[in-house]
């Protein structure tokens, strides 16, 4: 008796990890946006430096313990964990690190592309990296957003990539992919065919630096404040307030 | 014997020679020059919970339940009511100085407070509480964020640099 309820509660906690998306490995903890240096998954927090990724134990929220320290070499910018890995944006590429074991992560592979700034998110076999130039980012011309296969996470390969205008953050939810292109816009594209990705919507007139897309509300932040949009409807967003800015 | 002395010689001049005119790579001399602004260290170890405050530079977002937190970017964090997004409300904000980073389990807030990583209880966003300080988790900011620009050293006997500002000075030690 006992052993069937312990079978049938694997299954309710195995289809609850069905859905897929990235929060729902971390139950109690929030959602981040790409550019975030702070996340969590399952009971530990990580944090990324210029240089390292930190672990700390947060079994007891109240109580976070320093764990392990991996170095990561230079430039490293964001971290996005995606079930039971970690995708680690760097200046020079994207690191993919296995957390089975969540307080030692272990390399599984390195992404290289050109030197840029690059946030980068991940959903089912793909990982989507925006490429930026900008000043601190060592690369003057290039932008782009990279389409990579992750379907083998030992061998990360480039699947296609879209020219950009200057893409900050992004976000994925189903088959949306927001793309916040700075001073340049926001970009509302459709991914269900990742090889040939598709624009629904381009708003120019919404700086936006980073986006958080959950439960069918897009957060966008930005120099001139946080706007929120409803993407129930697949054609067209819908603003739903906006948190301004003091002139 | 006097042709290995001799040789000796010449090394020995070859290589003090070589020392002479070896210099290291010149800093780069156009670009904007940067000095370190300090604070105290006692002065940046506070957490406080102030009234609602006005967003100006808005930073990293998070989203955990009802609620939406917004950075300021080095000063803290604005937390807003979103039970309705339609009409966002401003609970409190929490005077965090240095603060870029968060990350939310439970009712526990985990953020960046300048040297340190802070634990907040946020059970109650208008009263938040320090519940754990892990002094010295991050790095010491030694250079401003550019590149390709000449800056005053930082000193951590001064206090914790909380920004670099642009300034006219001489002679600048440190570049990158």
């Amino acid at each position: 008796m006992k052993s069937t309820l312990y079978v049938l509660l694997t299954l309710v906690v195995l289809m609850a990890c069905e859905k897929g998306s990235s929060d729902s490995m971390s139950p109690g903890a929030g959602v981040g946006g790409s550019t975030a240096r702070f996340t969590i998954s399952g009971n530990t927090l990580y944090t990324v430096s210029n240089t390292a990724l930190q672990t700390y134990d947060i079994s007891a929220s109240d109580n976070p313990k320093k764990g392990a320290n991996v170095s990561l070499g230079f430039g490293v910018e964001t971290i996005f964990p995606y079930r039971n890995n970690l995708f680690i944006g760097t200046q020079t590429g994207m690191f993919i690190y296995d957390i089975v074991q969540p307080g030692s992560p272990k390399q599984v592979s390195l992404y290289t592309h050109i030197q840029s700034c690059d946030p980068v998110v991940a959903q089912g076999n793909y990982a989507y990296v925006t490429l930026r130039s900008g000043t601190t980012c060592r690369n003057t011309a290039f932008n782009s957003l990279d389409v990579v296969d992750i379907s083998n996470l030992s061998s990360p390969k480039l699947l296609r990539s879209y020219p950009m205008k200057n893409p900050h953050g992004l976000g994925v939810d189903g088959t949306f992919l927001f793309v916040g292109e700075g001073d340049y816009g926001l970009r509302v594209m459709d991914i269900s065919d990742p090889t040939s990705v598709r624009e629904i919507q381009y708003f120019d007139s919404v700086k936006a630096y980073d986006v958080i897309p959950t439960q069918k509300r897009l957060i966008v932040t930005g120099p001139d404040g946080i706007y929120q949009y409803g993407y129930a409807d697949r054609t067209q967003l819908k603003l739903l307030s906006k948190i301004a800015v003091a002139p | 014997m006097n042709r290995l002395l001799l040789f000796v010689i010449m090394v020995v001049c070859i290589v003090f020679d070589g020392c002479k005119h070896y210099s290291p790579p010149g800093p780069p001399t156009t670009g904007e020059i940067y000095r370190p602004v300090y604070a105290p260290y006692a002065d940046v170890r506070t957490v406080q919970t102030l009234a609602p405050q006005p967003l100006k530079n808005a930073g990293k977002i998070y989203v955990k339940d009802n609620y939406l937190f917004i950075n300021e970017v080095g000063s803290g964090i604005h937390v807003i009511d979103n039970s309705d997004p339609q009409n966002p409300v401003k609970l409190s904000f929490i005077s965090i100085p240095g603060n870029h980073e968060l990350s939310v389990k439970d009712s526990t807030l985990y953020a960046d407070n300048v040297l340190d990583l802070v634990a907040l209880n946020i059970a109650d966003p208008r009263n938040v509480r320090l519940v754990k300080r892990i002094e010295n988790a991050f790095e010491y900011s030694a250079y401003p964020l550019a590149t390709n620009v000449r800056f005053e050293c930082a000193d951590r006997d001064r206090g914790v640099v909380i920004r670099w500002e642009k300034a006219s000075i001489e002679n600048p030690q440190c570049y990158r």
